[in-house]
């Protein structure tokens, strides 16, 4: 079969991310597991709700007690970044039919809008390679989640391998990865400070949201030329 | 029972943030400082988590094994240019500075 070249695109420049978003959901189906989820509970999580930091926050929330709507609410902060990414894509979007763009909104993650405004602010218009990346990033992960929370009860005591760091090494990584300018570097610093200090201080997942939303404010506040 | 209806909502919550904007069409240009805000914002919330899950760990306050494997994926990603070798390493770096006793 021969796809595409944009699609064709996706896939070798998007590999590396593929590949970690399915050690990452293997990682999520193990800790799902372990945190008394079934295998259709974990994969359920992963098709529901598609969010990697959201679908960990549930998992801790869900085994420290929470109620649905506390579930709800930590959910919708966490995943408020989504909103301003679905924004900066629209303008891309503006060939799309409404229910085009309902498809293309469910595979919208951190990853897909990565990639998909990486490969649209090259120039590109055609949607094939965001499509293409957002299906692989989804099969990936559903997939990968099923794998985990399948072998994954046999893991004794994972936090020996470091595999419950992955999803923190991976943001990490994307920070890293993505910082291209010194502003970047620096709304990153006080963004993961300012969330380490409230999390210290006893913030729960508020801390990502309060640190998130105030931390390109200092930015703009102390730098008025280009970013 | 209770977690799917959490997860249920959980997911109308998640899909509400991606297909909102999307359908939902705003009028007029959007001032520069927003635009400026609004591209900043993605790289400071991964941040936030990234910083969030360095500091606490599975609600346990980082005995600096984790600062070091964040470290080290902070390294390789930048001389690598390559996630997945960046995740791997700060696994790596933090079940070896665990097992030191971090």
């Amino acid at each position: 079969m021969s796809l595409p070249r944009p699609s064709r695109a996706a896939i070798t420049e998007g590999w590396p991310v593929l590949l970690t978003s399915a050690v990452v959901g293997a990682t999520f189906g193990v800790i799902a597991r372990q945190s008394g989820a079934s295998v259709l509970e974990a994969s359920g999580s992963s098709l529901i709700i598609f969010a990697g930091a959201a679908q960990f926050a549930v998992v801790g929330l869900i085994k420290d007690g929470a109620t649905p709507i506390e579930v709800a609410v930590s959910v919708l902060l966490i995943n408020l970044r989504h909103a301003l990414m679905a924004a900066s894509l629209r303008p891309f979007f503006t060939r799309t039919s409404l229910a085009q763009r309902l498809g293309l909104a469910y595979i919208l993650t951190d990853e897909a809008f990565a990639m998909g405004i990486g490969w649209f602010r090259r120039g590109h218009r055609d949607l094939s390679y965001y499509v293409t990346f957002g299906v692989g990033l989804w099969l990936c992960w559903n997939v990968s989640t099923i794998a985990g929370a399948l072998f994954g009860a046999g893991i004794d005591r994972p936090e020996r391998y470091g595999v419950d760091f992955a999803i923190t090494a991976c943001f990490v990584a994307i920070v890293t990865l993505s910082a291209r300018h010194r502003s970047d570097v620096a709304v990153a610093l006080t963004a993961a400070f300012v969330a380490a200090a409230l999390r210290l201080a006893g913030a729960s997942t508020t801390a990502v949201v309060i640190a998130g939303a105030v931390a390109p404010i200092v930015l703009l506040a102390t730098r008025r030329g280009r970013v | 029972m209770s977690y799917w209806l959490a997860i249920g909502l959980g997911g109308i919550a998640t899909y509400l943030t991606r297909a909102l904007p999307l359908v939902v069409s705003l009028r007029g240009e959007m001032p520069d400082i927003l635009r400026r805000y609004l591209d900043a914002l993605p790289i400071a919330v991964i941040a936030a988590l990234a910083g969030a899950g360095i500091a606490v760990q599975d609600s346990v306050p980082t005995g600096g094994a984790e600062v070091g494997g964040a470290a080290l994926a902070v390294a390789v990603a930048a001389w690598r240019k390559n996630l997945l070798f960046a995740v791997l390493a700060g696994l790596v770096g933090v079940a070896a500075l665990r097992a030191l006793g971090l």
